[in-house]
C-alpha cells in the first residue's frame, strides 16, 4: 500500500514537534541528562504562563541559554560556512535563531499535556552526550527523541534534536544547502530569505 | 477509461519495481558511507516534478477532506477506521517479521489478526492489544535494508524516488512497496474472487490516504513553513526516519552500529 512507508515518519514528527521540550522532571544523575529535563521543564513552564510575542521571546531565552546556536548554525551550513564572510556568518546565525525560536512557539501552541521521560545517557569518546527520552503522548505511542549534549566553554549546551530519528540540524542542513544550490552557490538569498521570514 | 488508467498504473509500476531492484542492487556496492552525506538524488527533476503535481492534488483535494476527516469524524470513528487499516495489513506484517529473522514476533503478529478479526469484529476494535499482544509495524523496505550488505548505511536506500501519490520513497522503499504489495493476501483474494474494486479495494486506498494524511498534516505543515526548500527538507527528514527503523532492526544483532555512526556524524561536521 503506498502512503504507509511515511506515515510513521510524519506522524511521529508531527506528535513531536508539537511539544518537542515538554518533560516530567526527571531523577537523572548526570548533568546532560538534567540539562534535558531541566529545559523540558522549563519549557512547559513558558507554554502554561506565556502567549505570541512573549512566548516567542521566552522560548528565544531558553534556546540562547541551553542550547548551543552558533554551533547548530554553522553544522547547519555545513560547507558553506566558510565560505561565508564574518557579517554574513553573524546574520545567518541570528536570523535562525528567531526563525527556530518562531517555529517552537507555534509548536507549543499545540501542547496538551505531554510528558517527557529521560532515559539513559551515552558518552561518547569525541565529548558528545547522546541523552534518550521518550515522549509521552495520552492517546498512541510514545515519540522517541534523541539529545545531542556537548561541554562548551560556558557548560553543556544541546547541539541536536532527534525526533524519531530525524535530526533537526541535518534537516536544516540539507534544506539549507539544497537552497544554496539553486541560487548560484551563495550564501547571501539563502540569508536574505530567512531574515525576510524572521521579519514577518 | 478508469480500468485503462490503471491498467497503466500497474505497468508503471511494474517497471518502477524493476528500475528499483536493479537500483538497490547497485546501491548496495556503495562502501564506508557514513550516512552523513547528501541524500543521493539522480533524477531530482522529475521528482520535483512529480513532487509538485502532488503537492496540487494534496492542496487542492487531499489535504481539505483530511482535514474534515480529522476535525468532523469522531475520534472513536477514525480510530476503528484505523484498526481495521491496520489488520488488514497484519498478514504482511508477519510475513516480513519472519524474513527480518523474528518468527515469534510474526507468530504475535498473527495471533492479532487472528483475535482482532474475530473478537475485534473485523479488525474494528483492537482487542489483541489489550490482550498484551502489542502492535509492531514493519514492511518490506525495512527487510530489505536489514539485509544490505554490511557496508551499506540504512541511509543509503538507493536512489530517492517521489512517488506519485505516496510521496517520498527511495530504490529500496519503492521496491518494497511492490514486494509488500505482491505479498498481501488482502490484494491476492479481491483478484482471485473478483471482488468488486469500487466496494473494496477503491475504499481501502481511499480510507488509507485520508487517514495517513489526516495523522501527518501537523508534521508536514511545520516542515514546509520552517523549510526554504520543502522538498530538500522532506527529502531529508524521510531517509533519516526509514534509516532510523532500519538501524533499530540491524542493531538487535549489532550494538555497536549505532555508536559507529554518530562518532562518524561528529566526524564529518
Amino acid at each position: 500500500m503506498p502512503l504507509l512507508a511515511c506515515r510513521r515518519l510524519a506522524f511521529r514528527l508531527a506528535a513531536g514537534a508539537a511539544a518537542a521540550l515538554v518533560a516530567v522532571p526527571a531523577l537523572a544523575a548526570d548533568p546532560a541528562a538534567d540539562l534535558v529535563s531541566a529545559t523540558a521543564a522549563q519549557a512547559i513552564e513558558i507554554v502554561k504562563t506565556t502567549t505570541g510575542a512573549q512566548r516567542q521571546a521566552a522560548i528565544q531565552q531558553v534556546l540562547q541559554t541551553r542550547f548551543d546556536l552558533p554551533y547548530m548554525a554553522q553544522t547547519a551550513l555545513g560547507t558553506h560556512w566558510a565560505k561565508a564572510t564574518p557579517e554574513q556568518q553573524a546574520r545567518f546565525v541570528k536570523a535562525t535563531e528567531t526563525a527556530e525560536a518562531k517555529a517552537y512557539a507555534e509548536r507549543f501552541g499545540q501542547y496538551s499535556g505531554q510528558t517527557l521521560t529521560v532515559g539513559k545517557t551515552t558518552s561518547r569518546p569525541n565529548g558528545v552526550f547522546i541523552v534518550d527520552s521518550r515522549l509521552n503522548q495520552s492517546n498512541g505511542q510514545p515519540i522517541k527523541l534523541d539529545w545531542e549534549v556537548r561541554q562548551v566553554a560556558g557548560g553543556l549546551r544541546i547541539t541536536d534534536v532527534k525526533i524519531e530519528g530525524v535530526s533537526m540540524v541535518m534537516t536544516r542542513r540539507s534544506d539549507f544547502n539544497s537552497y544554496i544550490q539553486q541560487n548560484g552557490g551563495k550564501v547571501q538569498p539563502l540569508i536574505d530569505e530567512l531574515e525576510s521570514r524572521a521579519a514577518r | 477509461m478508469i480500468a485503462s488508467v490503471f491498467k497503466v498504473a500497474t505497468r508503471v509500476r511494474h517497471s518502477v519495481a524493476a528500475a528499483a531492484v536493479a537500483a538497490s542492487l547497485l546501491g548496495g556496492c556503495a562502501v564506508n558511507d557514513t550516512g552523513a552525506a547528501e541524500v543521493w538524488d539522480p533524477i531530482e527533476t522529475p521528482n520535483r516534478f512529480i513532487f509538485s503535481i502532488n503537492r496540487a492534488v494534496d492542496i487542492m483535494a487531499i489535504r481539505p477532506i483530511a482535514v474534515i476527516y480529522r476535525d468532523w469524524v469522531p475520534e472513536p470513528a477514525q480510530k476503528s477506521v484505523r484498526n481495521l487499516l491496520d489488520n488488514l495489513g497484519e498478514p504482511v506484517v508477519a510475513i516480513n517479521e519472519v524474513f527480518q529473522g523474528d518468527p515469534s514476533r510474526a507468530a504475535t503478529t498473527m495471533a492479532r489478526f487472528l483475535v482482532n478479526s474475530t473478537l475485534g469484529v473485523a479488525g474494528l476494535f483492537d482487542v489483541a492489544t489489550m490482550l498484551g499482544l502489542q502492535r509492531t509495524k514493519t514492511d518490506a523496505g525495512q527487510t530489505i535494508g536489514m539485509w544490505a550488505g554490511k557496508g551499506v548505511e540504512p541511509e543509503n536506500g538507493g536512489f530517492y524516488l517521489v512517488l506519485p501519490l505516496a510521496g517520498p520513497s527511495n530504490a529500496r522503499d519503492a521496491t518494497g512497496l511492490m514486494v509488500d504489495y505482491a505479498i498481501d493476501p488482502f490484494q491476492i483474494l479481491p483478484i482471485a474472487f473478483n471482488w468488486d474494486f469500487w466496494y473494496y479495494s477503491l475504499p481501502r486506498y481511499g480510507l488509507n490516504v485520508i487517514d495517513y494524511r489526516s495523522r501527518t498534516m501537523f508534521a508536514l505543515d511545520d516542515i514546509e513553513k520552517n523549510s526554504v526548500d520543502y522538498y530538500a527538507a522532506l527529502r531529508s527528514a524521510y531517509t533519516q526516519n526509514r534509516a532510523e527503523l532500519i538501524r533499530a532492526k540491524r542493531d538487535k544483532t549489532d550494538t555497536k552500529s549505532e555508536l559507529q555512526r554518530r562518532d562518524n556524524l561528529a566526524l564529518v561536521r
